[in-house]
C-alpha cells in the first residue's frame, strides 16, 4: 500500500468549475495506485510559469471536459510532458489526433487496457542519447535538414505505429472518469437542445451526526410565549463600549483587483462629471459610426464580410463580448446586415 | 427537493443581496444533495428551532441598526410568533440552542453607523446568551472594504460570500461525506452544473375544460389579506419643468374607505409596482416560444410558492399576468439569476453565427453564473445598470422555460416610501422623486416603482400596505425638535411637522435651487410665518439666494451654539433624513465639531461618545435611503 504512482494532473480551466470531475479522476487514478503529486492548469504550463521537473511522473493525466477528439492541445507541451515522465511512464487523455507528435517524442501507443502514451526509451536507436528529448518536436518541421541523425526515431517511430493493428475510435479513448456518476440518475434526459432537469434526490445520512440533540424539555418555552412584555431590549444586545476587536473571520486570501470606483449617488469630487463625459464621449462617437454607416451603405451592411464587424469581430455580439473601447459599446446587440436604428432604441430624459 | 429540518439556511434582507446570497448558498446546498429549509427569518417556524443542529445566517442591517424587515415579520398570515420575537424573551434558558451549530454572514456598509448590527444582534443572542455553537468565527461583509471581514482588502462583499460558503460547504461535506442513492451509500458530488433543478412547485397549464377567455377577467391579487387596495387622489409635479428630476406630491385614500387608517410620523407605505405593458410585450416577443400559453389558465404543481405570498398572486393566473405583475424582468440580474439560467442557452436557431456562438453565448453566461470574482458582470449588468431583459436581448440563445419562471425569475417587490400627510389625513400622501437615469445603455433607466408611481391617473387602484416604523416616541412630545432633511428627505419630516409634536421645531431644509426644486415651498413659507417652525434654507447651486451657506450642514454650523444648546441644555431631539452617501456623515461630522466647539467636549472621543448615547436614547435619529 506504501506505494504509489506518482501523478500529474493536468487540467483545462474550464474543468475547475466542475470539481466533481477532478475528484472522480482521482478517485479512478486512486484504484490504480496513481496518486496525483502536483495538479497544475495547461495554461499555466503553456505560458511558462510553471516548469516541470524531468523524469517525475509515472503517470500524467490530462483532464479537459471537452470530447477527446476535439481536444486542441499545445503541441510544444507534448516534448516537456515526455520530459517529465519517468521511462515507461503514461501520458493519458489525449487522442490519435496527436500521434505523430507523440511518436516524434518517443511516445508509443497503446490501446490496452487503457487508451495511453507510453514513454519509451528509443535511445539505443537514435545514437545520440545526450541530445535532449526537447529538440525532437523539431525534425519534422523546420529544421528538419539538421535532423539527420533524428529521422531513425522517426522512421522507428512509425514502424511502430504499424505494428499496432488498428487505433480505437475516439468513444472508447474517452477517459471512463469523465463520465458522470449523475447521468444515470437524470430522468428526463433528452436530446442536447433540451435542457437537462433534474429532480433533487437530497439525503442526510443520520446516524453520522450524534451531537448534544435537542432535548424535549426546550418545547415548554414555547407555551409561554403569549405572555407579552417578557422580551429583551435588542439594543442591549450590542455593547457600544465594547472596545475590543469583534471577534470575525478576516479573509486574507483572494486577489486584491480593486473595484472599478463608482461615483456616488451625491457625488461631488467630479467622478460623476468625468463619468458622465465618458457616457457623452462614447455617444457621439456612436453618432459619428451611425450615421457614417447610414449614408454609405456598404459600411453598415454588415453581411458583407470585412465590414461586418471592427477588428475584433464582436461588435455585433452585445456588450458582454464587446472590446472596452469598443465604438458599439451601450449599443445592443445587432444582427449583421441590419442597420441600427438609433432612434428605435434610445429616448431622452 | 426535499425538505429538512435539521440543516437551516435563514436570511434577512432589505434590498435583496443577502437573499440572494441565501439562495446562491441553497442552490450549491441542493446540488450537493443536501436537503436542508430555506426561507427568510421572518417566515421560519420558531418551533422548528428546536429540530434543527444546523444554523447558516444570511442578514443585513437596516434603519437604526435593525434587522432587514423580513427578518422580523412574517410574510405568512397568522403567525405573529417568529423566529426572532421568540428568541428575544426573556426567560430563555442559556442553553436553549446548545443543540445548534451555526455559521453567521453579516452584510453592512460601514458609512453608517450601526454597521452589521443585525448579525451582531443576531451573534450576541443565539451564540453568547443562548449558546448556540459557532462552527467559525461569523463574517461580517462591509460594502466599502473600510471595516468587517474584508477590510483593507479592496475585495466586495461577494468575496466575503465565498470565503463563507467555502467553509460552510467544507464543513457539511466533512460531516456527511456520503449519501443514500437507492440502496447504496455513495460518494456526495455535486451535480452537473449544466443540470437545471427542477422547483418544488411550478407551473402548468390548467385543465383544458376550463377554457375560458380570461383575457377579460378582472385583475384581482389574491391571498394577502394585509394587501390594501387605495385610490388616487392626486399625482402632480412639484419641481419646476426645467429642472432635471421629476418630485412627484402622490396621494392616495383607502378604496373602501370603510378602513381608517392609522399611522404615525415616520411610518412608510409599501407600493406595489408592475412592469408596462410596452415592456412585458417586449419580454414576450424575446421568449417568443411564451406566446402560444401566456394568456391561459395556468396551475402550480405544488401551491403557491411563499415567495408570491406578499402582496397577493394575480388572478387569473396566466403567464403575460405573472409576467406583469410578479416577474422583475427590468431588474439587473443577480448572479443567482445566471446561475439558475445559463443552462437554457442552447438555441442555435436565433445565433447567425450557429453553434460557435451558441458556445460563446453559453460560455460567457456560464462565466457570469460561477465566477467568484463579480467584476466582469458587475461592469456588463451593475455598472450600466443593465436589465434582465436587456441582457436576454443579447444572449438570444437563451431559450427558457417557462414553467420554472418563478424559480429563476426574480419576483417584484414593493417599495416603500415615508409619508408626508399628517395622522390624521385619510389621503395618504407621499412624496416621490421619480427616477430616471442615463448610463452607457441608451434607453433611460428608470426605476420600476417611481415610474409605476408617475405613470398613475387619479382614480387608478394602487396597490399598499401601510408599515409602523416607530420612529417617534413619546418621549419626543414637546421637546426641542431638529428637522433635516434635504430634498426628498422632508417626506417624513412634513409629517413630524403636522403631527404637531412639538411647539419646538426647527427645519434645515436644502436643494439646488429655490426656483426649481425648493418642494413645498408655499407650505413651509406659511408654516414658517404663523411660528409653526423656524425655518432655514439652503440652495447648493443658487449662492444668490443662499448667501455663506451651500448645504444644510452649513447652516447647522452657522447657528451651531443655539442648536448645541438645545441638545445639551435642553434634551433636543436630532432628526435626519434623507438619501444616504455623503449627506448624512457630513452632517454628522458637523455635528460632532459643534459638539466641540459649543457642548463642551474637549476632545473627539468624548463627543462621539456623547453622539453614541444620543442614538442609543433616540435622540439622534437617521433615517436614510
Amino acid at each position: 500500500m506504501s506505494h504509489y504512482k506518482s501523478g500529474l494532473l493536468l487540467i483545462h480551466p474550464s474543468v475547475t468549475t466542475t470539481p466533481e470531475l477532478v475528484e472522480n479522476t482521482k478517485n479512478h487514478a486512486a484504484s490504480k495506485e496513481v496518486k496525483f503529486v502536483d495538479q497544475f492548469l495547461i495554461n499555466k504550463l503553456n505560458d511558462g510559469s510553471i516548469n516541470l521537473e524531468k523524469s517525475k511522473y509515472e503517470v500524467i493525466q490530462y483532464l479537459t471536459p471537452e470530447a477527446v477528439t476535439d481536444i486542441k492541445f499545445p503541441k510544444k507541451l507534448i516534448s516537456i510532458l515526455a520530459d517529465s515522465l519517468k521511462l515507461n511512464g503514461s501520458l493519458m487523455g489525449l487522442s490519435d489526433t496527436y500521434k505523430v507528435d507523440a511518436l516524434i517524442n518517443g511516445f508509443e501507443i497503446v490501446n490496452k487496457p487503457e487508451y495511453r502514451w507510453v514513454k519509451k526509451d528509443f535511445s539505443n536507436l537514435t545514437q545520440t542519447v545526450s541530445i535532449p528529448l526537447k529538440d525532437k518536436k523539431k525534425p519534422c518541421s523546420t529544421k528538419l535538414q539538421n535532423g539527420s541523425t533524428k529521422l531513425p526515431t522517426f522512421k522507428k517511430a512509425n514502424a511502430l505505429t504499424s505494428k499496432l493493428p488498428s487505433f480505437k475510435k475516439a468513444e472508447d479513448t474517452r477517459l471512463p472518469t469523465i463520465k458522470r456518476a449523475d447521468e444515470s440518475e437524470v430522468p428526463n434526459f433528452k436530446m442536447a437542445s433540451e435542457p437537462r432537469v433534474y429532480k433533487v434526490v437530497d439525503d442526510l445520512i443520520e446516524d453520522s451526526d450524534d451531537d448534544v440533540s435537542s432535548d424535549s424539555s426546550k418545547a415548554q418555552y414555547f407555551d409561554q410565549v403569549d405572555v407579552d412584555n417578557d422580551s429583551i431590549e435588542e439594543e442591549d444586545l450590542i455593547d457600544e463600549d465594547d472596545s475590543s476587536k469583534p471577534m470575525i473571520t478576516m479573509i486574507t486570501c483572494g486577489k486584491s483587483k480593486t473595484k472599478k470606483k463608482k461615483a456616488c449617488k451625491d457625488c461631488t469630487c467630479g467622478m460623476k462629471e468625468q463619468e458622465e463625459r465618458e457616457i457623452n464621449d462614447l455617444r457621439s462617437q456612436q453618432d459619428k459610426v451611425v450615421k457614417f454607416s447610414e449614408n454609405e451603405l456598404t459600411e453598415i451592411d454588415f453581411t458583407i464580410d470585412g465590414k461586418k464587424v471592427g477588428g475584433c469581430g464582436s461588435c455585433s455580439l452585445g456588450d458582454a463580448f464587446r472590446c472596452s473601447g469598443c465604438p458599439y459599446l451601450g449599443l445592443p446587440a445587432f444582427k449583421p446586415g441590419q442597420p441600427i436604428n438609433l432612434d428605435s432604441i434610445s429616448d431622452d430624459l | 427537493m426535499s425538505l429538512s429540518k435539521k440543516i437551516v439556511i435563514l436570511y434577512g434582507s432589505e434590498t435583496g443581496n443577502a437573499h440572494d446570497f441565501a439562495t446562491i448558498l441553497s442552490h450549491r446546498l441542493h446540488r450537493l444533495h443536501f436537503p436542508h429549509t430555506f426561507c427568510s427569518i421572518g417566515d421560519y417556524n420558531p418551533q422548528d428551532i428546536l429540530k434543527c443542529k444546523y444554523l447558516f445566517i444570511i442578514c443585513s442591517t437596516t434603519g437604526q441598526g435593525e434587522l432587514p424587515r423580513n427578518a422580523n415579520v412574517s410574510s405568512k398570515r397568522g403567525r405573529p410568533l417568529t423566529l426572532w420575537s421568540f428568541l428575544k424573551k426573556k426567560n430563555l434558558p442559556s442553553n436553549l440552542l446548545n443543540h445548534i451549530q451555526t455559521a453567521m454572514l453579516g452584510l453592512g456598509d460601514s458609512s453608517y453607523p450601526k454597521f452589521n448590527y443585525g448579525i451582531r444582534k443576531l451573534h450576541q443572542r443565539l451564540v453568547i446568551q443562548l449558546g448556540a455553537n459557532e462552527i467559525f468565527d461569523r463574517l461580517e461583509a462591509d460594502d466599502q472594504a473600510m471595516a468587517g471581514s474584508n477590510k483593507g482588502t479592496g475585495l466586495g462583499v461577494e468575496s466575503v460570500y465565498f470565503e463563507y460558503e467555502k467553509k460552510a460547504l467544507n464543513f457539511l461535506l466533512k460531516k456527511f461525506p456520503n449519501r443514500r442513492f437507492g440502496d447504496e451509500i455513495i460518494k456526495r458530488e455535486e451535480l452537473d452544473p449544466e443540470i437545471y433543478l427542477e422547483p418544488m412547485s411550478y407551473l402548468q397549464v390548467a385543465n383544458k375544460d376550463f377554457n375560458e377567455d380570461v383575457s377579460k377577467t378582472k385583475i384581482e391579487f389574491r391571498g394577502d389579506e394585509s394587501m390594501k387596495s387605495g385610490r388616487v387622489s392626486a399625482n402632480k409635479r412639484i419641481t419646476s419643468e426645467d429642472h432635471f428630476q421629476d418630485i412627484r406630491l402622490f396621494q392616495f385614500s383607502n378604496f373602501d374607505k370603510i378602513l381608517e387608517e392609522t399611522y404615525e410620523p415616520g411610518d412608510t407605505a409599501a407600493i406595489y409596482p408592475c412592469n408596462t405593458d410596452e415592456d412585458v410585450s417586449r419580454f414576450l416577443a424575446n421568449q417568443s416560444h411564451w406566446l402560444e400559453v401566456a394568456d391561459k389558465p395556468l396551475i402550480f404543481t405544488k401551491g403557491v410558492p411563499d415567495d408570491l405570498k406578499d402582496g397577493g398572486l394575480v388572478k387569473p393566473l396566466t403567464l403575460r399576468n405573472l409576467v406583469k405583475y410578479h416577474c422583475d424582468f427590468m431588474s439587473i440580474p443577480r448572479s443567482s439569476f445566471f446561475l439558475k439560467t445559463w443552462t437554457f442557452a442552447m438555441d442555435v436557431t436565433k445565433m447567425e453565427r450557429g453553434q460557435e456562438q451558441l458556445d460563446d453565448q453559453r460560455e460567457k453566461l456560464r462565466q457570469f453564473a460561477t465566477d467568484q470574482d463579480m467584476q466582469d458582470l458587475y461592469d456588463y449588468c451593475n455598472r450600466p445598470r443593465r436589465s434582465i431583459l436587456e441582457v436576454l436581448e443579447d444572449f438570444l440563445s437563451v431559450k427558457l422555460p417557462w414553467k420554472y419562471v418563478l424559480d429563476y425569475m426574480p419576483i417584484i417587490k414593493p417599495r416603500y416610501y415615508s409619508i408626508s400627510s399628517g395622522p390624521e389625513d385619510p389621503n395618504i400622501e407621499l412624496t416621490v422623486a421619480v427616477v430616471k437615469y442615463k448610463t452607457i445603455l441608451r434607453k433611460i433607466r428608470r426605476g420600476i416603482c417611481t415610474n409605476y408611481i408617475a405613470r398613475l391617473q387619479e382614480g387608478e387602484k394602487v396597490r399598499y400596505k401601510l408599515q409602523n416604523n416607530h420612529i417617534v416616541k413619546k418621549e419626543f412630545l414637546n421637546k426641542p425638535i431638529i428637522l433635516v432633511g434635504p430634498g426628498v428627505g422632508l417626506a417624513p419630516l412634513l409629517s413630524v411637522i403636522r403631527a404637531g409634536i412639538s411647539e419646538d421645531m426647527r427645519l434645515f431644509f436644502g436643494c439646488r435651487f429655490k426656483d426649481k426644486d425648493y418642494i413645498y415651498k408655499d407650505i413651509l413659507e406659511d408654516w414658517s410665518s404663523k411660528g409653526r417652525i423656524a425655518l432655514y434654507t439652503s440652495f447648493s447651486r443658487d449662492s444668490e439666494n443662499s448667501p455663506g451657506v451651500r448645504y444644510v450642514q452649513d447652516y447647522l454650523w452657522k447657528l451651531g451654539k443655539e442648536i448645541t444648546d438645545l441638545v445639551i441644555n435642553r434634551d433636543a431631539v436630532f432628526f435626519l433624513c434623507g438619501s444616504s452617501g455623503k449627506m448624512p456623515i457630513q452632517i454628522r461630522l458637523t455635528f460632532i465639531e459643534m459638539l466641540k466647539k459649543w457642548g463642551g467636549f474637549r476632545d473627539e472621543d468624548a463627543a462621539k461618545k456623547y453622539l453614541k448615547e444620543m442614538e442609543k436614547f433616540d435622540r439622534y435619529i437617521q433615517e436614510t435611503w
